[in-house]
């Protein structure tokens, strides 16, 4: 059986098809303005790269904030479930999971079968983890994925305010008036981040294992920031902005099963 | 003598681990400067307030929501970090609900030996309140009568309140020599005093008080006054701003903050009625803004200070969040104004963005200079 | 529309309160032209002791007026806005500040200009509260002002001295001084008595009436009991309110023995804690959709219900003064028997500890059978999130799935009303309930 999972993230919309347990194809397209074009897209893609056509999959799952434009999905499941389902695959050991995508961070704990027993999303006013890390890295004039390995160079760790973003970011033009070096800002940004959602974290508890999923667990700063805070070690994924689509994936391979 | 303040300041949990192998005497934490620091005294317990460490955490997001202010979680923190295990006891006086979390949290989760929670009254402008505190007063000696198992005489009161009247008074002091066209010390090295009485033994700090009082005779500053400000509003200990404020050449020569003069700004008047006389003290203190109402007599109070200690320019600080200080602020600001003493409104995080901060602050200063051109 | 589990039916005496509520806000309004009084104060500030004055004496809460502002967005929005221009912080209680911004630009809610208050009775619960009606006197001068303080501690949780009482008391009697100074008028203790007894009425027949919604299916959803409570906040101390009340516990009483469900696919039972976003009462429509009911809160139980404990162990109403025959002679006996009764409301308890809280809650929790608890953690009041984090760890650790949601009850700009839907699909997920109807 194959079946199909689309996460409409804020940034990039991402399609896993699953057949029998495995990966067979995946795709990752922008979002942009027009999600649902995103949608319709990134899914073809992800056919033709199985070398399958649409009829060839018999359940879709859409999951994801814009889980509405990916019209031809039959189901939806939240993003805290398709995350629980996808990481426990993964990792069946993690009864943790922590998801830091472009615009919203999640922590949820599981019982190690993709069932969800409690979970924490970030407030408006911690939003945009991956956005912040973003602007950032403007600020600095180094490219997004520079960001990480920079702020591995840092020996100083220099407190930012951590409450809010927008504070932050006016931290961080002090620092570039005040000739801070930029590694050192680049791991402060990593840090203030790591501390907003590792206190969601400890909102629902941490319970080993626990796994590190969504875009910005690609980022190695933000990974040790978040590992230094939390004094404890992830498991990551190879690809880890696709554990929310291949949750729906399975998702949709449940609800097939149930038809 | 007057660098002992900032190094008790910065070295406060060695100090207080210190003084307790020294003495082996109970070690208090209180949260609020409501608490009768003249009751502890007279039992011998050392009052330490708790205070922030002003670094980021992420310790307290599963126990305090986070609209409630800076200070209070800050203040939690330490406790769940373990900094301040040496206590024997916890304690508050009821004032803002923002720092009743902190300690009601601190109850729960950190395990301590004796806590107590007084309900202080916020009427303070009602005559039922002083026989009210009176009563409150009471019960709490009895419970710490309990607890330390020795009762707490007449005399004990009396020295109890002797050694904290001594410490306001030495304090008062150095602050009125603030007044004079060059103040011998500066807002930050004021600040690291009042704060400092805070959390060590009172009469230590009395004899050190003492000698800084005969060495500031002779003191002056290696730089001009400059713009002479008041600074006001919550709680603050922010030495990294002070110090930023006074680099750029102006001095604070008073304030009104529960680290400042606000602590110590009253004696107790002895009276017969011991416990009557204390609770007089924190009923006619200078009020905290919670407590102030339904008149605001900070008002009056506030702009005494400025005029008696020739302020320029007033600095409002509060932190982030912090309710009773933001129902007040319009109103003092206002009030300056009109007696043209201009004002800076800041709003202060555990951390503050002093770069942008000194921007603000310097264009206040220009504003203040070119005021003294006309 | 498809056949529900249970029956349901529309209240037959809903009209009757909201001609209550209609009649308040007017009669408030036009006090004046009769020569009445008018005065201004919080929904917990002791109404029953301006009721001496005379029987021509009305008044406005200021909490109620508030949300009826919040309810109307783009009233609500005007309203902020003419606060924050004056300098005020947008972090403050968004009730004082609609309630402030209706002052600011002179228009009453309910139509005209904003009817000045001959003074102002309140009490101070949380750090806002006095300091409320100060900036009141501030934008309007004239206005006389006094206020009760009632922090003198948790009860029944621990004794109420006699200190603490004397104190609450002591102000109560010279609030009444300063009344008939303010107003001119002679005290009448016979017009408080009364009051006392109906306020106490009142507020133990709410609680009955939520005592009902212990059974399955629950005869009322909260979103109603929003409507139907809020009458206690107006004037819980007057006998209009508690004679409705006793009305309808007579009719939910029937709808329980008829069976009669609020939602009919009841199928998980929910409560919620301090006040909800009163623009997006739409939430738990939505709800609905997975025939789950919120069957109350903390707050709409005990903001006005007085509780206590049964010989059974349960929540039940609390036994009036009137109830043990006791017989109010003077003027100091009714008002020791009124602060004594108020100090005991549930929804005081948690400014001395979230302990008392969380007690309550998980007692309601289980009394009422639920099967989560949904959490606002409302950045407009500080008062009643106070300790609301503490509330949902030992939730969670007696049993109960919690979800928390940010949001406002009186400032729209800060509630996310699509994250928010979001985040209860989770929970509805966690809690296995798929959606009945689309």
């Amino acid at each position: 059986m194959i079946t199909a999972g689309v996460d409409c993230g804020a940034k990039n919309t991402k399609v896993v098809l699953l057949k029998d347990g495995e990966i067979v194809a995946k795709s990752i397209v922008l979002s942009g303005f027009d999600q649902r074009a995103a949608a319709e897209q990134s899914f073809a893609a992800a056919l033709e790269m199985a070398g399958m056509s649409k009829s060839d999959v018999s359940n879709i799952t859409a999951t994801g904030a814009g889980m509405k434009e990916a019209q031809y999905a039959q189901d939806t499941v939240t993003e805290v479930g398709a995350d629980a389902k996808g990481a426990n695959f993964l990792f069946p050991s993690a009864k943790t999971i922590i998801d830091v995508g472009a615009e919203e961070g999640r922590a949820i704990k599981s019982d190690g079968k993709g069932k969800v027993i409690d979970f924490a999303v970030n407030e408006k006013c911690a939003a945009g983890a991956g956005s912040f890390t973003e602007a950032m890295a403007r600020a600095l004039e180094i490219r997004l994925e520079e960001m990480g390995p920079l702020s591995l160079k840092s020996q100083k760790a220099v407190p930012m305010n951590a409450q809010c973003a927008v504070f932050a970011e006016s931290e961080v033009v002090t620092l570039i008036h005040a000739k801070t070096a930029k590694e050192d800002i680049a791991r402060a940004v990593h840090d203030a981040i790591a501390d907003r959602i590792s206190s969601m974290v400890r909102r629902v508890g941490i319970e080993k294992d626990v796994a590190l999923i969504g875009g910005v667990a690609r980022n190695v700063g933000f990974v040790k920031s978040l590992e230094d805070n939390l004094e404890i070690s992830f498991s990551i994924p190879e690809e880890p902005e696709y554990v929310s689509a291949l949750g729906a994936a399975i998702v949709a391979a449940e609800h097939a099963k149930n038809k | 003598m007057i660098e002992m303040f900032q190094e008790w300041y910065d070295n406060r949990h060695e100090y207080v681990k210190n003084w307790k192998e020294k003495n082996g005497g109970k070690v208090m934490g209180y949260f609020c400067t409501y608490v009768p620091e003249e009751i502890l005294c007279a039992a011998d317990i050392l009052p330490v307030r708790i205070l922030g460490s002003h670094e980021p955490q992420d310790v307290t997001e599963p126990h305090i929501f986070g609209m409630f202010c800076p200070f209070c979680r800050d203040c939690l923190a330490q406790g769940l970090k373990g900094r301040y295990d040496y206590l024997d006891g916890i304690m508050i006086a009821q004032s803002c609900l923002h720092i009743r979390q902190a300690f009601t949290s601190w109850q729960l989760h950190i395990p301590i030996e004796y806590s107590y929670y007084m309900t202080t009254p916020h009427h303070i402008q009602s005559p039922r309140a002083l026989p009210y505190l009176t009563g409150e007063l009471k019960e709490f000696q009895k419970s710490i009568e309990e607890w330390t198992g020795k009762p707490i005489t007449e005399n004990d009161l009396d020295r109890g309140i002797e050694t904290v009247n001594k410490n306001r008074r030495l304090m008062k002091q150095i602050y009125e020599m603030r007044k004079g066209d060059n103040p011998p010390l500066t807002g930050l090295e004021a600040m690291y005093m009042v704060v400092s009485s805070q959390m060590i033994d009172k009469e230590e700090h009395n004899r050190i008080h003492e000698e800084t009082l005969n060495e500031l005779q002779n003191r002056t500053l290696d730089r001009p006054a400059g713009e002479r400000l008041m600074i006001l509003g919550s709680e603050d200990d922010d030495t990294e701003f002070l110090s930023m404020v006074e680099s750029l050449g102006a001095t604070f020569v008073v304030d009104d903050h529960c680290t400042g003069s606000r602590y110590f700004w009253n004696e107790v008047t002895p009276n017969e009625n011991r416990l009557e006389a204390i609770a007089a003290r924190y009923i006619n203190r200078p009020a905290c803004p919670s407590k102030d109402w339904p008149e605001r007599t900070r008002l009056p109070h506030m702009l005494n200070l400025a005029k008696e200690y020739g302020v320029q320019g007033a600095i409002l600080i509060q932190q982030k969040f912090c309710d009773p200080h933001e129902l007040d602020i319009p109103a003092i600001k206002k009030l300056f104004e009109e007696n043209d003493i201009p004002t800076l409104f800041l709003e202060f995080d555990v951390t503050v963005p002093v770069g942008q901060f000194q921007v603000r602050v310097e264009a206040f200063l220009e504003m203040l200079r070119e005021e003294d051109l006309f | 529309m498809a056949k529900t589990k249970y029956p349901t039916e529309p209240l037959k005496t809903w009209n009757r309160a909201k001609e209550i509520r209609e009649n308040y806000y007017r009669d408030y309004a036009q006090a004046h032209e009769k020569g009445g009084i008018r005065w201004a104060g919080g929904a917990w500030s002791f109404d029953a002791i301006p009721a001496g004055l005379g029987e021509d004496v009305y008044n406005i809460t200021s909490e109620p007026y508030a949300a009826s502002i919040a309810f109307d967005k783009k009233f609500s929005l005007e309203c902020l806005e003419a606060v924050e221009r004056k300098g005020y912080a947008r972090d403050l209680c968004s009730y004082m500040r609609n309630y402030w911004g209706s002052i600011i630009l002179d228009k009453y809610a309910f139509g005209g200009k904003f009817p000045k208050p001959d003074f102002i009775w309140q009490d101070h619960i949380c750090c806002s509260h006095a300091k409320w009606y100060q900036v009141v006197t501030d934008l309007e001068p004239d206005i006389p002002h006094y206020c009760i303080d009632v922090a003198v501690g948790p009860y029944p949780y621990e004794q109420l001295s006699e200190n603490k009482l004397n104190y609450v008391v002591g102000q109560m009697h010279d609030g009444i001084d300063w009344m008939e100074k303010v107003t001119g008028r002679t005290y009448n203790d016979e017009f408080l008595i009364k009051a006392v007894n109906d306020e106490c009425r009142a507020t133990s027949v709410w609680a009955e009436i939520c005592t009902l919604n212990k059974t399955i299916p629950a005869p009322l959803d909260e979103k109603s009991m929003y409507s139907l409570y809020v009458l206690g906040t107006l004037m819980k101390h007057s006998q209009i309110v508690a004679d409705y009340y006793e009305e309808l516990r007579d009719e939910v009483k029937d709808r329980v023995e008829r069976g009669i469900a609020a939602v009919g696919n009841e199928q998980c039972r929910v409560m919620t804690d301090t006040q909800p976003p009163w623009g997006f009462l739409r939430v738990f429509r939505y709800l609905e959709k997975f025939g789950t009911v919120s069957v109350g809160s903390l707050y709409t139980f005990g903001l006005i219900g007085m509780w206590e404990v049964k010989e059974d162990g349960m929540w039940g109403p609390r036994t009036t003064p009137q109830q043990k025959g006791i017989e109010i002679k003077d003027r100091d006996q009714a008002l020791r028997i009124l602060a004594e009764w108020n100090l005991s409301k549930p929804e005081w308890q948690h400014f001395y500890s979230p302990d008392y809280k969380s007690d309550m809650m998980i007692r309601i929790a289980k009394e009422w059978k639920l099967n989560g608890v949904m959490l606002h953690y409302n950045r407009g009041c500080e008062g009643l999130t106070v300790g609301i984090a503490e509330n949902r760890l030992a939730l969670q650790k007696a049993g109960f799935p919690v979800m928390t949601f940010e949001g406002n009850m009186g400032d729209e700009r800060e509630f996310d009303e699509t994250r928010t839907m979001a985040r209860i699909d989770a929970f509805m997920e966690t809690l296995d309930m798929k959606k009945i109807e689309e």
